[in-house]
């Protein structure tokens, strides 16, 4: 004998008050503008908050392939490996050939290779994501070490500085166009692609997604690799800033773009995301150690201030939920 | 002779449903009594009052002559212990940690004596002659030996009843008869067994009388020496028998999907179906027959190894679902939450997820999909707030026409139904049955409705398969048949 309670619409309709992260993460944002707009004089200048975006780029473009992996119920713990490994594939392809463009291409497309991989240990081998990625973070940590033989490659041209350092009407950083520009991408694909639309449906429920019809190893093959790619476009964009590549960069990276994932409300049970709530999420990350730092604070501090931050904004998320 | 639980003007009801209306029972000592009943007539419902699982709404249950009144752990102390059809044992824990856990968790202190827990496993599984390894892992256990560990539980708890819930569901025919030795052992021991079936063949070679529960009611307690098995069937089902005839092959109508000598991992005797164009087929058995691999067999999700399968007239391999799919077959699965549905998606995104799959092209038309989905959303009436209302929210029958929903909108012409109105109320059954007829109408169009409600195949249905440990055993007009003679040909009483 089964009796269900037929459930009605108050609870959808308190949490679609609350559900929209993208706006309450606008609220947080701005009330800690003012706040540290009140405490430093020198925080809300055009200089500080065009800093803040520049600052968001790298970790923002690795977090929008990030919350497609989680969406889609996987993780993806590699990420800095696979930046600091795509990106000394590029140096030395740049080195060689001293073509820009073919050191760029080799940038992303390696990333993406090395995410494609990361799929393959999935989809084919089985291994669950949370594994399969972390033995991706030590073999891609190893061969940017052995390719580069533990040596930051120098003497980028200006060409490819211009990338991480230029300014377009003298006032916007191009990492921030860059950003930006990723992230309309990834928004056009998470809502008007039909790959999108799998990517929810595989975090949801796999099994029903599998039952109908849904090709699961190509979908989520792709997923990891889309996000191989972007772990390139962003070691592109950090060499170009600090104008060397650096093999041991990016360590850390995974807890930042994960986090700023997490912040912005996307659940890592998957199915449920927003892609602008990352964006939010990762300015969110680098406001605060930009305040940090303004305010004098050891920067060791922020690390600290960070974590706490991403537990926090979990915990808050789980008492909406169950509000 | 005094009985040892009696059992009297027992009511039960949830949300304002009676379940049980003034049930009687009693048991006696050294007695096997089988509880039988068809699903909903309130058997599950009996035993948990039993176990003390569930308070009664009113009544009177003594136990050796005491008025008593329990929860769940004083059953136990009574002496009654029930053992349920998903077992209640800790699957990563061995043999022995299991047999001792009540133990390990009452005593105080810190230490466990763990010679002492494997000397007293080995000496409770010799002395049942068990054939068990006290240091197994459950997980690593056959259901048999499984159901073997929760007698001896039982037992350990020093039970005088032991109530065993459809105990043979996942059993082979040789476990079976273990399971009846050690159960003539524990009557010889002096203690009472009820047992909850609805294979009669068992219950007439296991069971000393039988209760007979019938919409809630207690219909009789008979003797099982002195009562022929079509009486029993009649009181269960509540219906006078009549004499069936048999269906003929429908000339005429084009084959729609078709399996020919059909082998799977399942199915080791061939199988041969033809389902016609407009045709609901209904497809009903106990459980354990067999029903719902058909269905995975149908829909690629079990490997076809012998035989043919031709759908329209063409023979189609199924490799996978996805192939189903793209051959336009659709499945509505018995497990609607766990593989039907993206829960915490809208409606939206679940009516149109197998049309996208089908589809090539990359870009998703968002302005056609919800023109797509609100007509979809109409045609079966799904009542939700709206069309991104999550499907958790929704009620059961709101959550069928929604996977049904999804394979219309799919342009699938071959559907698969499993059990699809569990735990879905009348009004909901009644439109999906108009769904499905509906469904049926269009051209080159059929329905394979699998379910084991008896009278819900007989309504819905225009012929009626049954199935008995993976066969088909009979094939009947829905016209001339009746409930008698599909019961009876699922327990093989006709063949």
């Amino acid at each position: 004998m089964k009796l269900r309670p037929e459930k009605v619409g108050g609870r959808a309709r308190v949490s679609d008050l609350f559900g929209n992260q993208a706006i309450s993460m606008l609220v947080i944002l701005a009330a800690m503008f003012l706040v540290l707009s009140r405490l430093s004089p020198y925080f809300f200048t055009v200089g500080n908050l065009s800093d803040i975006t520049l600052q968001t780029a790298v970790i923002g473009i690795i977090a929008a392939g990030e919350t497609l992996i989680i969406i889609s119920g996987g993780i993806d713990l590699s990420v800095g490996s696979i930046f600091a490994c795509s990106g000394v594939v590029g140096g030395i392809v740049l080195q060689k050939t001293a073509s820009v463009p073919a050191g760029l291409l080799a940038t992303v497309l390696f990333g993406g290779v090395l995410g494609f991989f990361n799929g393959l240990f999935i989809t084919r081998l089985r291994v669950p994501p949370f594994v399969a990625t972390l033995g991706m973070l030590g073999m891609a940590r190893g061969a940017a070490l052995i390719l580069s033989r533990g040596i930051p490659i120098f003497g980028l041209s200006s060409q490819y500085l211009w990338i991480g350092q230029g300014k377009i009407f003298d006032l916007i950083p191009v990492p921030t166009i860059i950003l930006l520009m990723v992230f309309a991408l990834t928004f056009f694909v998470a809502h008007y692609t039909r790959f999108g639309r799998f990517t929810y449906a595989i975090g949801s429920n796999a099994e029903a997604a599998a039952l109908s019809g849904i090709n699961l190893r190509l979908v989520t093959t792709c997923i990891y690799t889309g996000g191989g790619l972007l772990c390139g476009v962003a070691s592109i964009i950090e060499g170009a800033r600090l104008a060397t590549i650096q093999p041991a960069g990016g360590t850390g990276y995974e807890l930042l773009a994960i986090g700023a994932v997490v912040i912005g409300g996307t659940s890592l049970f998957g199915g449920e995301g927003s892609i602008i709530a990352t964006l939010m999420g990762a300015i969110l990350e680098t406001t605060i150690r930009n305040g940090l730092n303004i305010l004098g604070v050891n920067a060791f501090w922020h690390y600290v201030v960070n974590g706490g931050v991403i537990i926090a904004a979990v915990a808050v998320d789980q008492f909406k939920r169950r509000a | 002779m005094e009985p040892l639980l009696k059992m009297q003007g027992v009511c039960k009801s949830f949300y304002g449903t009676q379940v049980l209306k003034e049930v009687a029972f009693e048991l006696r000592i050294r007695e096997v009594h089988a509880l039988l009943g068809e699903n909903g007539a309130g058997k599950s419902t009996l035993i948990k009052i039993i176990s003390g699982a569930y308070k009664l709404d009113a009544g009177v249950v003594t136990f050796k002559g005491q008025n008593i009144n329990y929860g769940p752990k004083g059953a136990e102390d009574l002496g009654i212990v029930t053992i349920y059809q998903n077992f209640h044992l800790v699957p990563h824990l061995n043999v022995a940690e299991n047999l001792a856990l009540r133990q390990l968790t009452s005593e105080k202190g810190w230490r466990v004596d763990w010679t002492a827990v494997y000397r007293q496993a080995r000496v409770t599984l010799e002395k049942l002659n068990f054939p068990i390894d006290p240091r197994s892992k459950v997980k690593d256990l056959s259901i048999a030996r499984q159901q073997m560990l929760e007698i001896a539980i039982a037992l350990s708890k020093r039970a005088e009843v032991i109530v065993m819930d459809e105990p043979t569901a996942a059993l082979s025919r040789k476990e079976i008869e273990t399971l009846f030795g050690i159960i003539r052992q524990l009557k010889a021991d002096g203690i009472s067994v009820i047992y909850v079936s609805h294979k009669l063949e068992e219950i007439k070679e296991i069971g000393d009388r039988v209760t007979i529960l019938r919409d809630g009611r207690n219909v009789a307690t008979l003797g099982l020496q002195e009562t022929e098995l079509k009486e029993i069937i009649r009181l269960m089902i509540g219906r006078e028998v009549t004499a069936s005839a048999w269906q003929e092959e429908r000339p005429g109508k084009a084959v729609v999907l078709a399996l020919q000598g059909v082998t799977s991992r399942s199915f080791g005797h061939p199988l041969n179906l033809t389902v016609r164009e407009h045709e609901v087929v209904g497809v009903t058995g106990l459980v354990g027959a067999g029903k719902t691999e058909l269905a995975r067999v149908l829909f690629g999700i079990d490997r076809i190894e012998g035989g043919n399968l031709y759908l329209q007239g063409k023979e189609v391999g199924l490799v996978d679902p996805r192939a189903a799919v793209t051959a336009g077959i659709g499945y509505l699965p018995e497990d609607r939450d766990g593989k039907g549905l993206c829960l915490n998606l809208g409606v939206r995104e679940n009516l149109t997820l197998a049309l996208l799959a089908k589809l090539k092209q990359i870009l998703l038309n968002r302005a056609s999909e919800k023109k797509l989905v609100s007509a979809g959303m109409k045609s079966v009436q799904i009542r939700a707030a709206g069309m991104a209302q999550k499907v958790k929210y929704l009620s059961g029958g709101n959550k069928q026409k929604v996977v049904f929903g999804k394979w219309l909108e799919a342009g699938c012409q071959v559907l698969i139904l499993d059990e699809p109105t569990t735990g879905i109320d009348v009004g909901a059954r009644k439109e999906l049955y108009d769904l499905v007829h509906r469904f049926v109408e269009k051209t080159a169009t059929a329905v394979v409705f699998i379910s084991s409600d008896v009278n819900e195949i007989l309504e819905v249905a225009d012929r009626v398969l049954v199935m008995s440990n993976y066969r088909i055993v009979a094939e009947l007009d829905a016209q001339h048949t009746d409930k008698q003679s599909i019961v009876e040909h699922s327990m093989r009483l006709i063949s």
